[in-house]
C-alpha cells in the first residue's frame, strides 16, 4: 500500500469489480490476525498454497499495454529494463525474448545487438511490489491469510478448500481466474509453506502433495527448492548434496555444525526443518485495508435508487468519520433482480465525508442506469480514501470557502466529466501565449506563477494586426493603426526579443521583437513586429497588437 | 574505407595562408564562452575565432566558466587565423558573484592559475574539493587579484548591487569594471544606464560585452539542449532555463557599436582591457626542470658528455663513423632547438629505473624517439643506429615546432614507483598529469539529445545502434533511415541534427595515462590543477595536444606488461638456471627461436601472439631480427589498406620479382631504391610512406609535415583530396604508375593516428624477439611470468597453461603446501622445472590471506584445522582453498576438504573444549565421490583453468559418433574438404579491415582452430556467433601454407551441451581479446580506451553491436 491512500485491491488489469460475497463469505475479520508460533509443531492438515508468477512484472505490463490500446502480440519480444551499474540491463522478459537469447541481468546494449526487433520499457519494481500486495489481498476471496513471499504470494489455505469443491478445484479455479488477468501462474498445495514453495517452482502443474507424501515428494527436488541463495546451493552441489533427500540423509549434527549460524536464507539445516514441518513457520498476514461499504438490503426490487441516497451516504460517512478517513472516489453499484449490476462512479477534488455532498454527485447521473425490473441490492463504496482528521472550524464561525468550491468542482466534473470542468495552470515558457495551460479542476492546484514584470494583465487571443510606422530594419514603432484608430507612439521600452520555441514551432517561425509603448493619449499597449528583414523566412515583419496594460 | 575508426577528429584550423590580419577593430569580446565552460559554451574555438576573424576582429578574449582548459585552443585557432588571444577566465565564486579576470602579465597569470588551483583542490572548508567542482571565496579572489583586470558581471536583479559593488571595490582594487550586455531583454537600454549609474558612483566603468555562448545564431538550439543535459530536465519542461533569444553569439564589431552607440566608453572599455593584456600563452613554453644538470655547466654541453660518454659504452669497438656523424647532427639541432635539457630529464628517469631502484626496472623508448642516435646511446631506446635506418626529422625537426615526443614504457606493475619517483624529486607543485578530455561520441550525443527531446528509450536506442558502420563520426542519415526511423518526422531530423552538433564537444576533463608534464616554475602557475574522482589523484587543465602546442615538456610514462612479464622470467631463469640475462644480453639471432615463430608457435609471444599475426608469421617466415621488424608493422591498417601485404609475401616467397617503382628518363631511376630496399621495394613502414612523399613526389620539407599532420588529425576530407592530388600528381608527372601513387597515399591515409613506424616497430620486435627467445629456451619460466603478469596479453591463463602443456612443461594444481603467491617454477624430480601454480590463481584468496599462509608453513600443514590454526586464517578463506582443491597434500579431495571446511569455527574454541568440537564427535558422513566433469566445472569457476581436463573431453565420445573432427584433425585435412567441428569459443573478431569478415578460434582438448565467416554467413548466423560459447560449425577447409582455415557454413549453438557438465550453468573464460563481450569501441564513458599508441597490433575493429 503506498502512502495513506487505499485503494479496493482492484489495480491489476481486467480485475473486474467483484460483486460481493454473501456477507458471511466476506466480512471483515475481526478476530486476531493470522496463526501465530502457538499452535503445535507440524500441525495436521495445515494446507498451504503457494503461488509462484513466473512473469509478473512482464504481464503486468503487458496488461498496462493492453489497456492502452496497444496489443502486443505474444511473438513480439518485450524486455524491461532496469538501471544496472553499468547503463540499463534487463530486469524482465517475455518467452519470445527469451526465445530470442535475451535473458535477464543481460546489458540491454547487448540484448538489443543480439535481438534488433526487442521493443524495450522501463521496468517498474515499485509498482510491481505495489500491484503484488494488491494481488495477495485480491486472493483472499478463496482463503482468509495470504500474504506476499518473495516474488510470489503464499496463502494458508486450510479449511477453505472444501467451500470451492476441494483441493483440485480450487488450484484449477485459482489458475483460471489469474489466467483472465493475464497472469501465468504456477501453483501448489502442499502441508508446509517450504514444500508449497518448492512445488511450485520445481514440481508439476497444480501438484498437491499429501502429509504423508511429504517426504518422499520433497527428496528428489534439488537443493534450489530449499529457498536458499545460489552460493549456498553452489556449495552443497559441490558437496555432492545435489537434492533434498541426499542433505536429508545427512547426520543433523553434521549439518548443523556447517550452518547453525547462517542467514536463514543460507541455512539448508533449518529450511529442510521449515519444509519438512519439524519447525513453525507461522504466515504473517497483513491486515485487510479498511473498507468502507455501505449497503442497502431490499426485501423487495424497487426501481427507483435516488430516495436510498441519502442513507447509505449518510451510513458510508460514519463508517469513514469512525476510521478518520474521507473519500476521494465513490461508486454506487446497483445489483439488479435479474443478476446484472450497473455501476457509477464519482470523485472529490479533496477528501470528504460530508453525507448530503456525496449524495449530490449522484445528481441526474442516476436517471441513465436502467434499473431493469428492480433492484434488492445497493452498495455504496469508497473505492478511494485518505486519512482526514477533524478539524476545528474556525472561531469566528466563518466556514473554509475553499471547501464551497471544491464541492462545486466536485458536482460539475461529476455532471458534465472531469474534462470539461479546467482551470488555468502556469506553464514556464518565454512565448506570452503559452504561458497558461487548461488542467482538469479536480486535480490539484497549480503553483502559482511568479509576477511576470513588463507583462500587460490583458492579452489577445489571437494577436491583431496592426499597420506600423518604424524605422527599417530593426527601429520601434513610432505611429501605429488598431481597430481603425491611429496611435501616435511618445515613449516605447524595448525590443524584448522572444526567438520560437524551435522544438515545437514549425519551420519558420519568426521570432517577435516585443515593445511596450505608450501614445499619446497615455495609454500603454504591448505591440511586437513579428520576423526581421532579413531573416530568411519570409517577407517584410508584419507587426502585432499582443496587449493593453491597464 | 574505414578512415580512424571511432575515433573523432580533432577539429582544427589548417596552417595556410587563407587568414589576413584584420586590421585594429575598435571592440574586443572578452565575455566569451567556448565549449569548455561544460555544458554551456556550444561552440568551439576553431569556429568561435573564424568567425571572429570573418567579423572582423582583430584579436579576441575567452573567458570559460572557472577553467582554462580551452583556452590553449583557442590560442592556437587565434594564432593560425591571426587574431589575437586574449587569455582569461570567467571566475564565478561560491557567492554567486561572477566576474571576467584578464591577467596582464605571466606574474598574473600565474596568480589566476594558482587561484583556479586552489579552488579545484580544496573546498572551501580545506577538505578533497571533489572532481569537477571549483569553490572560490572573494578572499581567495582578493589574495590572487594583483596584475589581473576584473570585469564584474552583474547579476539579473540589480537590487542591492550598488552596496555590493563598494564592497568589491575596496576588497579588489584591480575591479575597474562592470560588464554591460545588450541582449534585447527588453529593458537593456534602462539596464545599461542603471549599470552605467551604479558603475559611476563605485568609481568604475562599464564594458561592452555580449556575454557569448556560441559563434552563430543558429547554434541556440545546441545550445538550449545542453542546457537541458546540465540542468537534466527534458526541453518542453525546461522553461525559462532556457534563454528567449539567440542573441547571445559572437556579433561583429560594428553591430556592439550599433548597440552601445550611446555608451561609446563601454566598447572603448573593452578595448583597452585587451590591449593591456601582454600576456601570451607561448610564454609558458620551454621552462625545464633545471635539477638534472650539473651547477658549472650548461645543459647541452652536460648532455654532450652523457652523449659521447654513452656512446662509447654502447660501442665499446669504437663507436662506428657514420654513428658518430648522427650524433653530431642531432646534437647540434638539439642546439639549435635548446631542448637538451628535455633529453637530461628522460635519461634521468631512465636512470632512476635501471640504476636506483631495486630490483631494476625494465624500461624501453618506444615511438619516434627510437629515430634517434642520441635517443640510443643514452640508454632511452634499443635501436641500433649503426643497424638501421633512422629518419631523425620525424622525430625532431625545425618545421614542426614542438618539442619531441619521447615515450617511455616500464614494467607495468612498477610504472608507480617511477611517478612516485618524479613526484618525489620534481614535487608534486612541479610535476602532474596530463588531462584527456572526454568528448561526446555518436552514441552518447544521440542519447543525451533524444533524452532531452523526449524521445524514447527504443528511439534513440535504435538511432545509436545505427551508429556502427558510420564508423563512428556522424549519425549518418542513410544509417536512421536504416533502422527503420522515419527522418521526415521533424524532431527526429532535428534531434540527428543535434547530435551531430554535440558530437566532438567536450563533455568533462579526465585523467590521462600517463603524459607527465614538467616545469621549472611551480606548475600551478602554468596551468590549473584539478582533483580527479579518484583519491589522491589530481591532473593539469589541458591534455596532450594543448602540451604539445604550447612547447611544454612533457614525457609519456607509459606501463607495459610484457615488460613486467619478462623481468619476471629473467629472473625466474637466473634463480633456476644460473643465467643473468638482460634485454640486451639475450643472444641475438637464434635460428631456434626463428624456426618456432615460423610454426607461428606464439602463444604468449609480446605482440605476435594475435589471431592473426599467427596466421601471418607462417607466411612470413621469419629468419632475422628485421623480419621480426616487419611482422610487426604489416599486419596494421596502413599496410592493408595499402594493398602491401600480398606484394610484400610473394616477393618474400620468390614468386614475384623484386623490382623498385622508377621515375621517367630523366629522373635518377634508383631514386626509391634506398628507401624500399630493406622492404623488397613495397613500402611497410610510415617513414617509407613519408620519404616517397620526399623524394617521388618532391614534396618539400614542409609540404611532408604537413601532409603528416593532416594524416595524424584527419583534418577535412578537402584539404585529404588536395593532398592526395599534389602527392599523386607530382609522382605521375615524374613518370611513376599512377597505381603505385595511389596506393603509396592511401597506405599514409591507413596510417592515420596509430601510424606504425619502422623505429617504433623496431623497438617492439626486440621484446617479440626476447619474448620468443624465452619461450623458446625456457617455456615453463615464460609461462610462470605471463601467469604472474596477469591480467595482460590475448590469452586467458587456461590457454596460456595449455600451451606450457603441449611444449612439455609439467603444470602442477595449486596447494597449501607446495605453492607460493606466484606461480613458482620447482624440482621435478627428474632434473628438470615444473610449474606450480600460484595461490594467486585461486579466484577469491586475497594476498594478505596467502602471505600469513606462507608465514606459517616452516612444516607442511597436516590437515585442515591445523591449516587454520596455524595460518589464523578465516573460514571462508580456507573454504576459498577448499573449493580449488588445493588441498590435494592433505590427502583430502575437493568435496571431502569442502566438508571439513565447513566445520570450522572462526572463534577460536573455548579452552575447556579444545580438543573436541563442542557438539561433540562428528560421525563420519559419506559422501559420493565428485564424478571428473564436476571437477573440471568446479576448477575452471574457482580456477578459470582446469588441470584435469578439457570441457570437451567429456563430449568427444558423442561427437566422434555424430562425425565431428577435432581441432588435431585439422592438420591432416585437404582444401576444400568438408568438416563439423565443435569447440568451446575463444575468441570472436571483426577487424576494421577485413570487410565484415568475422574471425572466431575455437577451443578443444586437442587445440584451437580457426574459423572464417564471411559476411553473408555472418548475417544469417549472427545470433549463434554472438551467444554460443560451445559452438558447432559446418564448413569446409581451406589452407594455405601451414595456416588451415575452417570456412564457415553454418553454425550452432551448443551452449546447452554445457549445461549437462553443469546443471546450473557453465560458462568457460573469453580471451580477453573477444570483442563481443569487450567491444573495442568501448563505452560512452571511456572513448579512448587507454593511450593511443598502446598499439594494439590489430587493427581496431567494429563493434559487433
Amino acid at each position: 500500500m503506498s502512502g495513506n491512500v487505499i485503494r479496493f485491491p482492484a489495480r491489476l488489469a481486467g480485475a473486474e469489480p467483484d460483486p460481493p460475497q454473501p456477507s458471511s463469505a466476506r466480512s471483515p475479520r475481526t478476530t486476531a490476525p493470522g496463526p501465530s508460533g502457538a499452535f503445535p509443531v507440524a500441525p495436521p492438515g495445515r494446507r498451504f498454497l503457494s503461488l509462484h508468477l513466473p512473469r509478473f512484472a512482464v504481464e503486468r505490463r503487458i496488461a498496462r499495454l493492453a489497456r492502452r490500446g496497444s496489443l502486443l502480440q505474444a511473438t513480439t519480444p518485450l524486455a524491461l529494463l532496469a538501471e544496472g551499474t553499468h547503463g540499463p540491463v534487463v530486469h524482465a522478459t517475455n518467452p519470445a525474448a527469451e526465445a530470442e537469447g535475451v535473458h535477464a541481468g543481460m546489458r540491454a546494449v547487448d540484448a538489443r545487438a543480439l535481438c534488433p526487433a526487442l521493443r524495450m520499457e522501463e521496468a517498474d519494481p515499485r509498482g510491481d511490489a505495489e500491484a503484488l500486495g494488491d494481488l495477495a489481498l485480491w486472493c483472499r476471496r478463496w482463503c482468509p491469510w495470504t500474504a506476499v513471499d518473495g516474488t510470489g504470494i503464499m496463502m494458508d489455505a486450510t479449511g477453505s478448500a472444501h467451500l470451492r469443491g476441494g483441493e483440485a478445484a480450487l488450484l484449477e479455479e485459482v489458475e483460471a481466474r489469474l489466467a483472465r488477468l493475464g497472469l501465468n501462474a504456477r501453483l501448489a498445495l502442499a502441508p508446509t509453506r517450504g514444500a508449497a514453495w518448492a512445488l511450485a517452482r520445481f514440481g508439476g502443474a497444480r501438484e498437491r502433495c499429501a502429509p504423508k507424501d511429504l517426504p518422499a515428494r520433497m527428496a528428489p527436488l534439488p537443493v534450489r527448492a530449499l529457498r536458499i541463495g545460489d552460493g549456498t546451493a553452489l556449495l552443497l552441489r559441490r558437496l555432492g548434496l545435489g537434492t533434498v533427500g541426499d542433505l536429508a540423509a545427512v547426520p543433523r549434527l553434521s549439518l548443523a555444525r556447517r550452518f547453525a549460524r547462517a542467514e536463514p536464507a543460507e541455512n539448508p539445516l533449518l529450511r529442510l526443518d521449515q519444509m519438512m514441518g519439524r519447525l513453525a513457520e507461522p504466515l504473517h498476514c497483513p491486515d485487510d485495508p479498511p473498507c468502507f461499504l455501505a449497503r442497502a438490503v431490499l426485501s423487495e426490487p424497487v426501481e427507483d435508487p435516488t430516495p436510498l441516497l441519502p442513507a447509505l451516504s449518510d451510513q458510508l460517512c460514519t463508517m469513514l468519520g469512525a476510521r478518520g478517513f474521507g473519500a476521494r472516489r465513490i461508486a454506487l453499484t446497483i445489483f439488479r433482480s435479474d443478476g446484472t449490476v450497473a455501476r457509477a462512479e464519482a470523485a472529490t477534488a479533496r477528501a470528504t465525508r460530508d453525507p448530503a455532498h456525496l449524495a449530490r454527485l449522484f445528481d441526474g447521473r442516476l436517471d441513465n442506469l436502467d434499473p431493469g425490473f428492480g433492484f434488492d441490492l445497493l452498495t455504496l463504496g469508497a473505492t478511494v480514501a485518505e486519512p482526514l482528521p477533524e478539524r476545528q472550524p474556525a472561531l469566528d464561525g466563518r466556514r473554509d470557502e475553499g471547501e464551497d468550491l471544491a464541492k462545486l468542482v466536485d458536482r460539475l466534473s461529476a455532471r458534465f466529466g472531469p474534462r470539461a470542468l479546467l482551470r488555468p495552470a502556469f506553464h514556464e515558457s518565454h512565448v506570452p501565449e503559452r504561458r497558461e495551460v487548461p488542467v482538469p479542476a479536480l486535480g490539484p492546484a497549480p503553483p502559482v506563477p511568479p509576477p511576470a514584470a513588463g507583462r500587460p494583465l490583458r492579452l489577445f487571443d489571437p494577436p491583431e494586426e496592426v499597420r506600423v510606422v518604424y524605422a527599417v530594419p530593426e527601429g520601434p514603432p513610432a505611429q501605429f493603426v488598431w481597430r481603425r484608430v491611429t496611435h501616435r507612439v511618445t515613449r516605447f521600452a524595448g525590443p524584448e526579443r522572444i526567438a520560437p520555441e524551435w522544438w515545437r514551432d514549425r519551420p519558420g517561425t519568426r521570432l517577435r521583437d516585443y515593445y511596450r509603448v505608450e501614445d499619446h493619449e497615455g495609454r500603454r499597449y504591448w505591440l511586437y513586429r513579428e520576423g526581421l528583414p532579413d531573416d530568411g523566412r519570409g517577407g517584410n515583419p508584419r507587426w502585432f497588437m499582443q496587449g493593453s496594460f491597464g | 574505407m574505414p578512415e580512424n575508426d571511432h575515433q573523432h577528429p580533432k577539429r582544427t584550423l589548417a596552417e595556410e595562408n587563407v587568414f589576413a590580419q584584420n586590421p585594429r577593430a575598435s571592440f574586443v569580446e572578452l565575455g566569451l564562452a567556448t565549449c569548455f565552460s561544460f555544458l554551456r559554451g556550444a561552440s568551439d574555438a576553431v569556429d568561435l575565432v573564424t568567425t571572429a576573424w570573418r567579423l572582423g576582429y582583430d584579436a579576441i578574449g575567452v573567458a570559460d566558466r572557472n577553467t582554462l582548459a580551452g583556452v590553449v585552443r583557442v590560442h592556437t585557432e587565434a594564432r593560425t587565423a591571426q587574431v589575437r588571444p586574449v587569455i582569461g577566465c570567467r571566475l564565478v565564486l561560491l557567492t554567486g558573484e561572477e566576474f571576467l579576470v584578464y591577467p596582464r602579465d605571466r606574474a598574473a597569470y600565474g596568480r589566476l592559475s594558482r587561484l583556479l588551483s586552489k579552488g579545484k583542490m580544496q573546498d572551501a572548508e580545506g577538505d578533497w574539493q571533489a572532481k569537477g567542482a571549483c569553490d572560490l571565496t572573494l578572499d581567495d579572489l582578493a589574495d590572487h587579484a594583483e596584475g589581473v583586470q576584473l570585469i564584474l558581471v552583474p547579476p539579473a536583479d540589480l537590487t542591492g548591487l550598488p552596496q555590493r559593488l563598494r564592497t568589491l571595490v575596496r576588497r579588489l582594487p584591480t575591479l575597474r569594471h562592470l560588464a554591460a550586455s545588450h541582449l534585447y531583454r527588453g529593458e537593456d537600454r534602462a539596464r545599461i544606464n542603471a549599470l552605467d549609474r551604479m558603475a559611476a558612483q563605485a568609481g568604475l566603468s562599464i564594458l561592452a560585452t555580449n556575454d557569448v555562448l556560441y559563434h552563430v545564431p543558429n547554434r541556440r538550439p545546441l545550445q538550449d539542449v545542453m542546457t537541458c543535459i546540465r540542468e537534466k530536465v527534458r526541453l518542453d519542461e525546461a522553461g525559462f532555463l532556457l534563454e528567449p533569444n539567440a542573441e547571445r553569439h559572437l556579433k561583429s564589431p560594428a553591430e556592439m557599436a550599433r548597440l552601445f552607440a550611446e555608451w561609446p566608453g563601454a566598447l572603448r572599455a573593452a578595448r583597452e582591457v585587451a590591449d593591456a593584456c601582454a600576456f601570451r600563452l607561448d610564454e609558458l613554453a620551454y621552462e625545464y626542470p633545471r635539477e638534472v644538470i650539473p651547477a658549472d655547466c650548461t645543459p647541452q654541453e652536460y648532455l654532450e658528455a652523457v652523449t659521447w660518454e654513452g656512446a662509447a659504452r654502447r660501442y665499446p669497438e669504437g663507436v662506428p663513423a657514420p654513428v658518430q656523424a648522427t650524433l653530431g647532427k642531432e646534437l647540434a639541432m638539439i642546439r639549435k632547438l635548446d631542448i637538451a635539457r628535455y633529453f637530461l630529464t628522460i635519461h634521468d628517469v631512465i636512470r632512476f629505473a635501471r640504476e636506483e631502484a631495486s630490483p631494476p626496472i625494465l624500461c624501453q623508448g618506444r615511438g619516434s624517439a627510437a629515430n634517434s642516435a642520441v635517443c640510443y646511446v643514452l640508454g632511452i631506446t634499443a635501436v641500433d643506429p649503426a643497424a638501421h635506418q633512422l629518419l631523425f626529422e620525424r622525430f625532431i625537426s625545425e618545421e614542426r615546432k614542438e618539442p619531441p615526443d619521447i615515450d617511455v614504457d616500464f614494467e607495468h606493475e612498477r610504472r608507480e614507483e617511477v611517478i612516485q619517483h618524479i613526484y618525489k624529486k620534481y614535487g608534486r607543485d612541479r610535476a602532474g598529469l596530463c588531462a584527456t578530455v572526454i568528448h561526446y561520441r555518436p552514441r552518447s550525443a544521440i542519447r543525451e539529445v533524444g533524452k532531452v527531446m523526449g524521445l524514447s528509450e527504443d528511439v534513440t536506442g535504435a538511432l545509436a545502434r545505427t551508429v556502427w558502420g558510420s564508423w563512428g563520426t556522424e549519425v549518418g542519415e542513410k544509417h536512421v533511415a536504416e533502422a527503420g526511423l522515419d527522418l521526415s518526422d521533424p524532431l527526429l531530423r532535428k534531434a540527428v541534427r543535434l547530435a551531430g552538433e554535440l558530437i566532438g564537444m567536450p563533455r568533462h576533463l579526465s585523467q590521462h595515462v600517463g603524459g607527465f608534464i614538467l616545469t621549472e616554475r611551480p606548475l600551478t602557475e602554468t596551468v590549473p590543477i584539478g582533483n580527479g574522482a579518484m583519491p589522491d589523484r589530481s591532473f593539469i587543465e589541458w591534455d596532450k595536444d594543448d602540451i604539445d602546442a604550447l612547447g611544454i615538456l612533457k614525457v609519456d610514462i607509459l606501463a607495459l606488461g610484457m615488460l613486467t612479464c619478462i623481468r619476471k622470467a629473467l629472473d625466474l631463469v637466473a634463480v633456476h638456471h644460473g643465467r643473468r640475462l638482460d634485454l640486451a644480453t639475450v643472444p641475438q639471432e637464434d635460428p631456434r627461436v626463428y624456426a618456432m615463430l615460423a610454426k607461428g608457435d606464439s602463444v604468449g609471444v609480446f605482440q605476435v601472439e594475435s589471431r592473426a599475426q599467427m596466421n601471418m608469421l607462417p607466411r612470413l617466415r621469419p629468419r632475422t631480427f628485421y623480419d621480426l621488424v616487419i611482422e610487426v608493422a604489416i599486419v596494421r591498417p596502413g599496410p592493408i589498406q595499402g594493398d602491401m601485404v600480398h606484394p610484400y609475401l610473394r616477393r618474400r616467397a620468390g614468386t614475384e620479382a623484386v623490382e623498385y617503382p622508377s621515375p621517367a628518363p630523366p629522373h635518377p631511376p634508383d631514386e626509391l631504391k634506398s628507401i624500399l630496399g630493406r622492404t623488397l621495394g613495397v613500402p611497410i613502414f610510415q617513414e617509407q610512406a613519408m620519404r616517397i612523399a620526399i623524394e617521388a613526389a618532391r614534396f618539400s620539407p614542409a609540404e611532408a609535415n604537413e601532409l603528416r599532420k593532416a594524416m595524424a588529425t584527419f583534418r577535412s576530407k578537402g584539404q585529404i583530396g588536395r593532398l592526395e592530388e599534389k602527392m599523386v600528381g607530382r609522382m605521375v608527372e615524374r613518370g611513376y604508375d599512377e597505381g603505385f601513387a595511389r596506393r603509396c597515399f592511401d597506405q599514409i591515409k591507413g596510417f592515420g593516428e596509430y601510424g606504425f613506424p619502422e623505429s617504433h616497430a623496431a623497438s617492439f620486435a626486440l621484446l617479440v624477439y626476447v619474448s620468443s627467445w624465452l619461450k623458446c629456451h625456457h617455456p615453463a619460466a615464460f609461462g610462470a611470468a605471463l601467469l604472474n603478469s596477469q591480467p595482460m596479453g590475448f590469452y586467458a591463463p587456461a590457454q596460456i597453461v595449455r600451451d606450457m602443456r603441449e611444449h612439455g612443461v609439467e603444470v602442477r594444481a595449486p596447494d597449501v603446501n607446495h605453492s607460493d603467491w606466484d606461480t613458482t617454477l620447482v624440482p621435478d624430480g627428474r632434473g628438470s622445472v615444473a610449474v606450480r601454480l600460484g595461490l594467486r590463481t585461486v579466484g577469491g584468496f586475497p594476498q594478505a590471506a596467502a602471505g600469513r599462509l606462507l608465514g606459517a608453513r616452516d612444516e607442511p600443514f597436516r590437515d585442515i584445522p591445523d591449516l587454520q590454526r596455524r595460518a589464523g586464517l578465516s573460514s571462508a578463506w580456507v573454504r576459498r582453498l577448499a573449493e580449488a582443491d588445493a588441498m590435494r597434500s592433505l590427502f583430502i579431495d575437493r568435496r571431502q576438504a569442502l566438508w571439513e571446511a565447513g566445520g570450522l569455527r572462526d572463534a577460536p574454541d573455548l579452552p575447556l573444549f579444545r580438543e573436541t568440537p563442542d557438539e561433540g564427535e562428528e560421525p563420519a558422513v559419506p559422501l559420493p565421490p565428485m564424478p571428473l566433469s564436476e571437477q573440471v566445472v568446479a576448477d575452471y569457476q574457482t580456477l578459470r583453468l582446469s588441470l584435469k581436463a578439457h570441457p570437451m573431453a567429456f563430449l568427444r565420445r558423442s561427437l566422434r559418433a555424430q562425425g565431428y573432427v577435432s581441432a588435431q584433425d585439422l592438420a591432416g585435412t585437404r582444401n576444400y574438404q568438408r568438416v563439423k567441428l565443435a569447440g568451446l569459443v575463444l575468441v570472436r573478431q571483426r577487424p576494421g579491415s577485413a570487410k565484415g569478415v568475422c574471425f572466431i578460434t575455437l577451443e578443444d582438448e586437442t587445440g584451437s582452430a580457426n574459423l572464417v565467416v564471411w559476411p553473408k554467413v555472418m548475417e544469417s548466423f549472427r545470433k549463434v556467433v554472438m551467444q554460443a560459447r560451445l559452438l558447432v560449425v559446418e564448413g569446409h577447409i581451406q589452407r594455405e601454407v601451414e595456416i588451415v582455415h575452417v570456412v564457415a557454413e553454418r553454425l550452432v549453438d551448443r551452449t546447452d551441451a554445457l549445461l549437462r557438465l553443469a546443471p546450473e550453468g557453465f560458462v568457460p573464460a573469453l580471451s580477453p581479446a573477444d570483442e563481443v563481450v569487450r567491444p573495442v569501441q568501448g563505452s560512452a564513458r571511456s572513448p579512448q580506451p587507454g593511450h593511443p599508441r598502446d598499439a594494439r597490433i590489430i587493427p581496431k575493429s567494429r563493434d559487433f553491436h
